[in-house]
């Protein structure tokens, strides 16, 4: 568990220099790949336990140190979109690349609305045609790099000696996470 | 039983409770400057060096792009004069680089003696972590004198506020964040607003009643009210006035006149500015 640990440290701190120097030197605009909640669907789809749970409560911790104005708000979401990338993965037979690629789309979009609804109110979601643009663009960069990142996780789980089979880690019936 | 319960949910009930925690973090309104955010302070200042290196590492790459990628057609004969143009390219680059940044600072420093208060310069390291908030992390911090609730201006403009400092970099909040507002008003007219941030919708000026006298192309300058900006400074150009639907205001959209992803120095006002009583300026 140690290792894993470490792992998601390092992959979040990666992430987040990765999330602050991306936008300021390629011309991104709002459409910032969002790295950690990336990992934290992978937290919540191939690690169930509550080390899991309080490592994404920590990952969106250290967002909030780079980003808004209120601690506690990505925490907040992080955690929640790991709760549901959790429940998804125990409802489903199969947790393969594609479901992962879903629940990261869904996951930014859910935690978008979420940040703006808690920091602006509702008002802050009307009104406004770029806040959709902005929502699903967002979400599909990270979409479309959700599978890099879940192969590099598998990697470097490997590497490190853990979940070698690809399999989830409560996985009892063998079903498998197909990277 | 019980026991079994509690290990079969062990990963619900553990999210549970950390969502109760954030949702406490965030009702009870834990800011970046308070003592709860000690450890995101440190994160900031453990993640500043990587920033910077990463920011010159950027900016080697850059260069190596422009002055050796370009040569790699070059035959084989001219390869040794290719190389020494390719040096003295890299030499003016860099010189340019520094003519830049000089004017830049220049520019700074003029401001700073315009505004006759205590400023110091800082260089923009990294942007926000996500891509609906909008702030920029600089590269002085404590150690520099910087606190948080600073202003942060450039030579063409408001910046934004500092909301988080560690001992070598700190955080800006930028004045198009939707969370963002300051105390403004119309030059021409004196009608007076607050500005605020729309989400990636650029700025609006909010509180403005319907038969105020605000046009497109009237400068938006600070009031000064606020205690934190220095009254007169640029916000930005009003780009539409929408008077259509009911309401009491008008929406009046605002151009910022800082280009926010291109500020590579800014200007960290560390003296408070003098204070400005509320006149009737409707």
């Amino acid at each position: 568990m140690a290792r894993l640990v470490l792992l998601f440290a390092a992959a979040t701190l990666a992430a987040l220099a990765l999330q602050t120097m991306l936008p300021y030197w390629l011309p991104l605009g709002p459409f910032v790949p969002d790295l950690v909640l990336i990992l934290a669907v992978d937290l919540g789809m191939r690690h169930h336990s509550a080390i899991a749970a309080l490592m994404a409560f920590v990952m969106g911790y250290a967002i909030d140190a780079f980003s808004g104005t209120q601690i506690g708000l990505n925490a907040f979401m992080i955690t929640l979109v790991f709760l549901l990338a959790y429940e998804l993965s125990t409802q489903l037979l199969v947790t393969n690349v594609i479901v992962g690629v879903v629940a990261v789309f869904v996951g930014v979009i859910i935690k978008d609305l979420g940040s703006i609804a808690i920091s602006s109110g509702l008002a802050g979601l009307t009104g406004n045609p770029a806040l959709m643009r902005t929502l699903f663009g967002q979400a599909a960069v990270s979409a479309l790099l959700a599978p890099l990142v879940f192969a590099a996780m598998a990697r470097g789980k490997k590497v490190l000696g853990l979940l070698a089979t690809g399999r989830r880690e409560d996985n009892k019936s063998g079903r498998r996470w197909l990277t | 039983m019980n026991s079994s319960f509690l290990w079969r949910n062990r990963v619900v009930l553990t999210s549970g409770l950390l969502l109760l925690l954030s949702a406490h973090m965030l009702t009870t309104g834990v800011r970046p400057r308070d003592q709860a955010a000690r450890p995101n302070e440190i994160l900031m200042g453990v993640l500043s060096p990587v920033q910077s290196s990463s920011s010159h590492l950027v900016e080697a790459a850059h260069d190596f792009w422009h002055d050796y990628i370009a040569l790699v057609q070059v035959q084989r004969e001219n390869q040794k004069l290719r190389a020494e143009l390719a040096k003295f390219q890299n030499e003016r680059a860099r010189l340019t680089e520094l003519e830049i940044e000089n004017r830049h600072l220049s520019e700074l420093l003029g401001l700073r003696e315009a505004l006759g208060m205590r400023a110091i310069a800082a260089n923009v390291i990294g942007s926000d972590a996500t891509g609906l908030s909008r702030t920029l992390i600089l590269g002085a911090g404590s150690r520099d004198g910087v606190r948080a609730g600073m202003a942060v201006l450039s030579n063409e403009g408001v910046v934004g506020k500092l909301i988080a400092v560690s001992p070598t970099s700190s955080r800006v909040l930028l004045i198009d964040d939707h969370n963002a507002a300051l105390d403004a008003f119309d030059q021409r007219s004196r009608v007076r607003g607050i500005v605020a941030g729309v989400v990636d919708d650029g700025l609006t000026m909010k509180y403005v009643g319907r038969t105020a006298d605000v046009r497109p192309g009237d400068s938006v300058v600070t009031s000064g009210l606020d205690g934190t900006f220095p009254r007169g400074l640029l916000i930005g150009e009003i780009s539409r006035v929408e008077r259509q639907g009911p309401g009491l205001f008008v929406n009046v959209l605002v151009a910022p006149a800082v280009d926010f992803r291109r500020l590579e120095q800014v200007l960290v006002v560390i003296e408070p500015p003098p204070r400005v009583v509320a006149q009737d300026q409707g």
